[in-house]
C-alpha cells in the first residue's frame, strides 16, 4: 500500500493538468474537480506508514542484490546507508497534516466551484498543482525536493492571485514574485552550501553525517548555510520582513483561494522549520533565533491586524500572528512545547480557513470586503454570522473549541520550559486577537446596514454553509478531544526534542 | 598565473549574486530588475555547479572496460549538475510568469517603471 504514497502529489498533480485542458468545459471541470478533491483527504487515511523511494532505490544497506557487487570503497563506508533516491516519509504527523491539507483544500475547492458563476479550470489547476506542491512538502526527506516544491507553491500562489481579477492583483503578484525571486536563489545557495558540505540532499543523511562526524558540525559554512536557509524560511512562510506582503497576497486572492494559501504558508512554516531543527538544533542559537522570528511574528501580524479596514488582510496579518504561536512552540524545544505548536499549526489552519470562507460568503454576497462599507449582515445571514463569530471565538483560544487546547499547551509548556514571560505574552495577544476579530464582526454584522451597500447575490451556496460547517466539527472536535491530534504527533516531536523532556 | 577553476567560480557566483541584489533592489526599470533577478538564480547555479568540480576529475558516465574502483575515484560528482537542470528550468519558469506580469502592467499603465507601475 506504500504505492499510495507518491500518489497524495501524482493525484493532485493530474487533476491540475485535467483542468486546465478542459478549462471552459464548465460541468466536466466540476465533475472532475469533486471527485478527484475528494481523494486528498482520504489518500493519507488509507495509506500504510513507510517510506517510499522514487526508482525503487532503497539504501545499499537494505538492497544485497546491488550493493554485493559494488567495491569496498562504497559498501565498506557511510555511503552505504546513505539514501540514492529521493525519498518520501509517510508517519503519524504527516498524516495528520495530509489528512488537514487535504480537507481545507477538498472544501476550498468545493466553495469555489459554487460560489463562481462559471468553475474556471486554470484556478483549479492553480490550487490542485499548489496542494500538490505541499503534500510532497510534507512528505519529502530531501532538501531540494523540498525547494522545487516550494518554488512551485510560490508560482501557484501567484497565479490564484492572478485569477481572482481583484483589483491590483497583478501589483501584489508580481511584488511577491521579485521578493521570491531574491529570497529562493538564496534558500537554494543554502542548500548548496550543505551539499558542498555534507554531499548530500537527503536531510536523514545530513542528519548522520553531522551526529556521526564525518561532517565538522562546527565548520563556518554550515552557519552561513543556516541564515540563508532561515532566510526562505521568512519568505515562504510570511514571517517579518515578508508579513505584509503575505497577507497582501491574502487580501487579493478569492476567500476560498485564500483560505488554501494561508495553509500553503503554515504548512511550510512546519515543515521548513522541522528541517532547521533537524538539522541546526545542534546550534546554540537555533532555538533563540525560531523563538525570536516567532515573537517578532506574533506582535507584528496581532498589532498590524488590529488597524485593518479590510477583512482578508486583517485575517492575513491574524494568520501571520498565529504563526508565531507555533514557531514558539517549535522554539521551546520541548516534547509538550513541539507537540503543541504542531497542533496549533493544525488548528490554525483549520480557524484560518473557517474564517476566510466565512467572511468570504459576506464577500460573496456583496462583493466588498472593506468594513467600513459593510454592515448590517447579521439580518441577512443569520447562520453565518453565528458560524464567523464560532470561528472568531475559536482563533482566539475561547473554549471548548479547538485553539484553546493548543494555547493553553504551549502556555504551559512555556512555563514548564521556564519562560513564563511567553505564556503571558501569549495570552495578551489572545486578547488583542479577539478584540480584532470582535471590531471586524461588530462592523460586518451588527451595525446598521449602510444605505449603499449593495447585495449582489441574495443566497449562499450550500457548499459554502457545508464547509463552514465542516471547519466548525473539526474546531468542537479537537477542542473537546484534543489527543485525536496530539496522538499523532507524539512520536515527531519526541524525535525532534532530541532528548529534552 | 593559474586560478583555480573551482575557486573562481565561486567568486563569480557571488559577484553574480550581489550585482542581482543591486539590481533588483535599486534599479527601477522592472526589466532591469527582472535581469537582475536572474542574475542571481544564476549565481545560484553557478554556485551549485562548483560544489560539484572535482580537479581532473572525469564525466561520471560508466564506460564498458573502466575499472570500478578507479571509477569511483575519479568521476565527478553527479548530484549537483543534476540539480541545477531542475533548477534552471524552475528559474526559466518563474522569469516566464514575471514577464507575463510585466507585459500586462505595461499594457495597462503604459510604463515600465516599479516606482509608477508598483507604488513604491
Amino acid at each position: 500500500m506504500n504505492l499510495l504514497i507518491p500518489l497524495m502529489v501524482i493525484v493532485p498533480i493530474i487533476c491540475a493538468l485535467f483542468l486546465n485542458l478542459l478549462h471552459k468545459k464548465d460541468r466536466t471541470v466540476k465533475v472532475i474537480a469533486i471527485a478527484l478533491a475528494l481523494t486528498l483527504p482520504l489518500l493519507p487515511i488509507l495509506a500504510n506508514y513507510g517510506l517510499h523511494y522514487f526508482g525503487g532505490y532503497a539504501p545499499l544497506a537494505q538492497n544485497s542484490a546491488i550493493s554485493a557487487g559494488l567495491p569496498s570503497l562504497i559498501t565498506g563506508t557511510a555511503l552505504n546507508t546513505f539514501h540514492p533516491a529521493i525519498t518520501y516519509a509517510f508517519q503519524d504527523a504527516q498524516k495528520l497534516f495530509i489528512f488537514i491539507l487535504g480537507l481545507v483544500a477538498l472544501l476550498a475547492i468545493l466553495v469555489s466551484l459554487y460560489e463562481t458563476k462559471r468553475p474556471s479550470g486554470v484556478y483549479g489547476y492553480m490550487m490542485f498543482m499548489g496542494v500538490a506542491a505541499m503534500m510532497a512538502i510534507i512528505l519529502t526527506d530531501d532538501i531540494f525536493n523540498f525547494y522545487v516544491f516550494f518554488e512551485i507553491a510560490a508560482l501557484a500562489t501567484v497565479g490564484v492571485v492572478l485569477v481572482s481579477q481583484i483589483k491590483g492583483n497583478y501589483e501584489t503578484a508580481l511584488k511577491y514574485m521579485i521578493l521570491g525571486s531574491i529570497a529562493s536563489p538564496l534558500l537554494l545557495l543554502g542548500i548548496a552550501l550543505l551539499l558542498g558540505v555534507t554531499g548530500n540532499v537527503n536531510i536523514t543523511d545530513i542528519m548522520a553525517s553531522l551526529k556521526s562526524g564525518v561532517v565538522d558540525p562546527q565548520n563556518p559554512v554550515l552557519l552561513m548555510a543556516c541564515g540563508l536557509i532561515v532566510f526562505g524560511w521568512l519568505y515562504g512562510s510570511g514571517l517579518p520582513p515578508f508579513h505584509t506582503i503575505k497577507s497582501a497576497i491574502y487580501s487579493k486572492a478569492l476567500p476560498h483561494g485564500a483560505a488554501l494559501l494561508q495553509a500553503f504558508s503554515v504548512f511550510t512554516f512546519v515543515a521548513l522549520g522541522i528541517i532547521i531543527i533537524r538539522i541546526f538544533s545542534y546550534l546554540p542559537f537555533s532555538q533563540m533565533v525560531i523563538l525570536g522570528v516567532s515573537l517578532l511574528a506574533m506582535i507584528l501580524g496581532i498589532t498590524m491586524a488590529l488597524l485593518q479596514t479590510d477583512i482578508k488582510r486583517m485575517i492575513g496579518f491574524l494568520a501571520v500572528g498565529e504563526l508565531g504561536y507555533i514557531g514558539i512552540g517549535l522554539g521551546l524545544g520541548t516534547v509538550s512545547g513541539i507537540t503543541a505548536g504542531l497542533f496549533q499549526a493544525v488548528n490554525e489552519v483549520v480557524i484560518t480557513a473557517f474564517l476566510f470562507i466565512g467572511f468570504g460568503a459576506i464577500y460573496y454576497q456583496t462583493g466588498e470586503s472593506d468594513i467600513r462599507k459593510l454592515g448590517g449582515m447579521m439580518v441577512k445571514t443569520p447562520l453565518v454570522a453565528l458560524l464567523v463569530l464560532l470561528a472568531g471565538f475559536a482563533m482566539a483560544g475561547v473554549p471548548p473549541l479547538n485553539a484553546f487546547q493548543s494555547k493553553l499547551m504551549l502556555i504551559q509548556s512555556s512555563i514548564q520550559a521556564g519562560v513564563p514571560e511567553l505564556g503571558v505574552i501569549m495570552i495578551l495577544l489572545s486578547i488583542v486577537t479577539f478584540m480584532t476579530f470582535m471590531k471586524a464582526f461588530h462592523a460586518v454584522f451588527l451595525r446598521p446596514k449602510p444605505a449603499d451597500l449593495e447585495i449582489k447575490n441574495e443566497k449562499i451556496p450550500k457548499a459554502t454553509i457545508l464547509a463552514l460547517l465542516v471547519f466548525l466539527v473539526v474546531c468542537i472536535v479537537f477542542g473537546l478531544f484534543p489527543q485525536l491530534a496530539t496522538g499523532f504527533l507524539q512520536n515527531l516531536s519526541v524525535s525532534l526534542a532530541g532528548g529534552m523532556p | 598565473m593559474i586560478i583555480d577553476t573551482q575557486l573562481a567560480s565561486l567568486f563569480t557566483a557571488g559577484a553574480l549574486i550581489v550585482i542581482g541584489i543591486f539590481a533588483a533592489v535599486f534599479l527601477d526599470n522592472l526589466i532591469k530588475k527582472v535581469i537582475g533577478l536572474a542574475f542571481i538564480g544564476d549565481g545560484a547555479n553557478l554556485f551549485l555547479i562548483a560544489m560539484g568540480y572535482k580537479p581532473g576529475g572525469i564525466v561520471y558516465i560508466y564506460l564498458p572496460g573502466m575499472a570500478r574502483d578507479w571509477f569511483a575515484q575519479n568521476a565527478a560528482y553527479p548530484l549537483p549538475f543534476a540539480l541545477v537542470l531542475t533548477s534552471i528550468v524552475i528559474g526559466a519558469s518563474t522569469m516566464a510568469v514575471m514577464l507575463g506580469i510585466i507585459m500586462v502592467l505595461y499594457k495597462r499603465r503604459g510604463s515600465l517603471k516599479a516606482s509608477k507601475v508598483l507604488g513604491e
